[in-house]
């Protein structure tokens, strides 16, 4: 029975893999230009500089955002639950973060370059601080809008309050929580684009643009198919948790 | 001797800054090992009432006594409320056993103990399901089996069976009889339904809303009789409750009330 669906869900991505790799192929014809390779090429230049080049800056990629994610988490959901549970604090730092949340924080790249250096630090900071604030609304809202017969039903046995959030809040949270890291990492990875342009030798962003500047456009390419291809494992990751932890959503 | 005493008991809260009396006035006993029903209409202030005795609303004036002590002091209390408050995200087993956890009883304790009050309540076949995956009345059997495990003297059930289909209520009804005769429970039961507080209240309290307090007390010597549903006393005990009920609830219309 299992097997089934499983089945079904494989034959589903290979579908669209191909779709997807139909459609390339019809635009690189269409266009006709050494920018757009067709899929052939892109898939025969990732194969071969796999191992020796770029397996090395993915890797450094995966770092950043793997930390930046881990690290917007840590700091993320405790603060959010608090702030959702508590009224006055949420009063109090609600001025705050509506001002400071629809700043885009990549206009402060430039300031964490130079507070921070350009090594790895300023990277997972930037990723981090954007990612953060995703999570820490998405949290908070999730816990302020938890029905109010949870809270009493598990108050009356007398919980104290680290029991109200192991029991309530963070379980109660955990599918917006799993959906704001989804969202997060979408965003996450434009940004890691966009430091990994700046000031590095070193991840997947650099890798594309190198390759683009010394015109090595099937390099280019097989860039963004790694780029690509690591966002769809970390999908894969977040949903794996979601089924294993979040089994009660869709039971 | 009376389980719960309740004297002059006044409950203010803040509204627009004006004070309204939650309730006023309410006075109560119902005595040890005996079931109680309150009926009134809407908003005349029963849940307030039971978030009182549950311990979940400490700002009120009278005096309040659960066997002699405060509901703060009290810890034989268990509540069950309208929607069942069970957590969606734990199984059958993990909501049962919850109580137990949060009082810090030993692992293998909690485990017979859950063990046996599923059993006792036919429960154990679905304890890996969650509340999502169970019908109205298996909800409320999880509801009453957490709140039994902790071993209360003191159950209160705010519309426990308010959202069950007629048969079903039925036998949730004898059923909660059933672990009251076995228990010898005190049990205090918050209900819109006429029938249910004949079928299950010794005592019967009567509210009216605005000021929310207790109108009429009847003592009811048919609670508990299972052949009772269709005889004719059953029948005018529910008509006599169905006019004082029709009071309570014009003085929630009245001008003092909107």
């Amino acid at each position: 029975m299992r097997f089934l669906p499983l089945a079904s869900k494989i034959l589903h991505i290979l579908a669209t893999i191909g779709f997807l790799l139909v459609s390339w192929q019809i635009f690189s014809i269409l266009l006709d230009t050494p920018a757009f390779p067709p899929p052939e090429q892109a898939v025969r230049s990732f194969l071969k500089i796999f191992r020796s080049d770029l397996a090395g800056h993915l890797g450094v990629s995966f770092y950043r955002i793997m930390f930046s994610l881990v690290v917007a988490t840590i700091l993320g959901v405790p603060l959010g639950l608090f702030l959702g549970k508590s009224k006055k604090a949420d009063r109090l730092s609600a001025p705050f973060i509506y001002l400071t949340y629809p700043v885009p924080k990549v206009v402060f790249l430039p300031i964490i370059l130079i507070l921070l250096g350009i090594g790895n630090t300023s990277k997972i900071v930037l990723i981090t601080l954007i990612v953060f604030y995703q999570i820490l609304v998405t949290t908070r809202d999730a816990a302020k809008n938890l029905p109010k017969e949870y809270i009493l039903s598990i108050r009356s046995l007398r919980a104290t309050e680290r029991e109200l959030y192991q029991h309530i809040y963070f379980p109660a949270c955990l599918p917006a929580i799993l959906t704001s890291l989804r969202l997060g990492l979408g965003t996450a990875m434009a940004v890691l684009f966009l430091v990994e342009t700046y000031a590095t030798r070193e991840g997947i962003g650099f890798f594309i643009m190198d390759s683009w500047s010394s015109l090595a456009y099937d390099q280019m390419f097989a860039g963004i198919i790694a780029m690509g291809l690591m966002g769809f494992i970390l999908y894969l990751l977040l949903d794996f948790g979601e089924k294993v932890l979040c089994s009660w959503v869709n039971p | 001797m009376d389980y719960i005493y309740i004297r002059s008991l006044q409950v203010d809260y803040l509204q627009n800054n004006q004070t309204i009396a939650a309730l006023e006035n309410v006075n109560l006993s119902l005595p040890q090992a005996s079931t109680g029903v309150i009926i009134g209409p809407s908003g005349c202030g029963k849940s307030t009432l039971l978030s009182i005795l549950a311990n979940l609303n400490p700002n009120y004036e009278g005096r309040v006594l659960l066997n002699g002590k405060t509901p703060r002091e009290s810890r034989d209390t268990a509540l069950i409320l309208q929607e069942y408050g069970l957590l969606p995200w734990k199984t059958v087993w993990d909501n049962v056993k919850l109580g137990l956890q949060i009082r810090g009883i030993p692992k293998n304790k909690i485990a017979s103990r859950t063990e046996d009050i599923l059993k006792k309540l036919g429960l154990l076949s679905l304890r890996k399901r969650f509340p999502t995956q169970l019908s109205g009345g298996q909800r409320q059997r999880v509801a009453i089996a957490r709140s039994l495990i902790l071993e209360p003297k003191l159950l209160l059930m705010d519309e426990p069976f308010s959202s069950l289909d007629a048969l079903t209520r039925e036998e949730m009804q004898d059923l909660l009889l059933e672990l009251w005769k076995e228990t010898h429970l005190t049990i205090l039961i918050i209900t819109h339904n006429i029938e249910e507080a004949v079928f299950l209240g010794q005592k019967i309290f009567i509210m009216s809303a605005c000021p929310g307090t207790i109108i009429q007390e009847f003592e009811n010597p048919l609670a508990g009789d299972h052949t009772a549903r269709g005889k004719m006393e059953f029948l005018e005990m529910c008509s006599i409750l169905r006019s004082y009920f029709r009071r309570g609830e014009k003085d929630a219309l009245s001008p003092a009330c909107l």
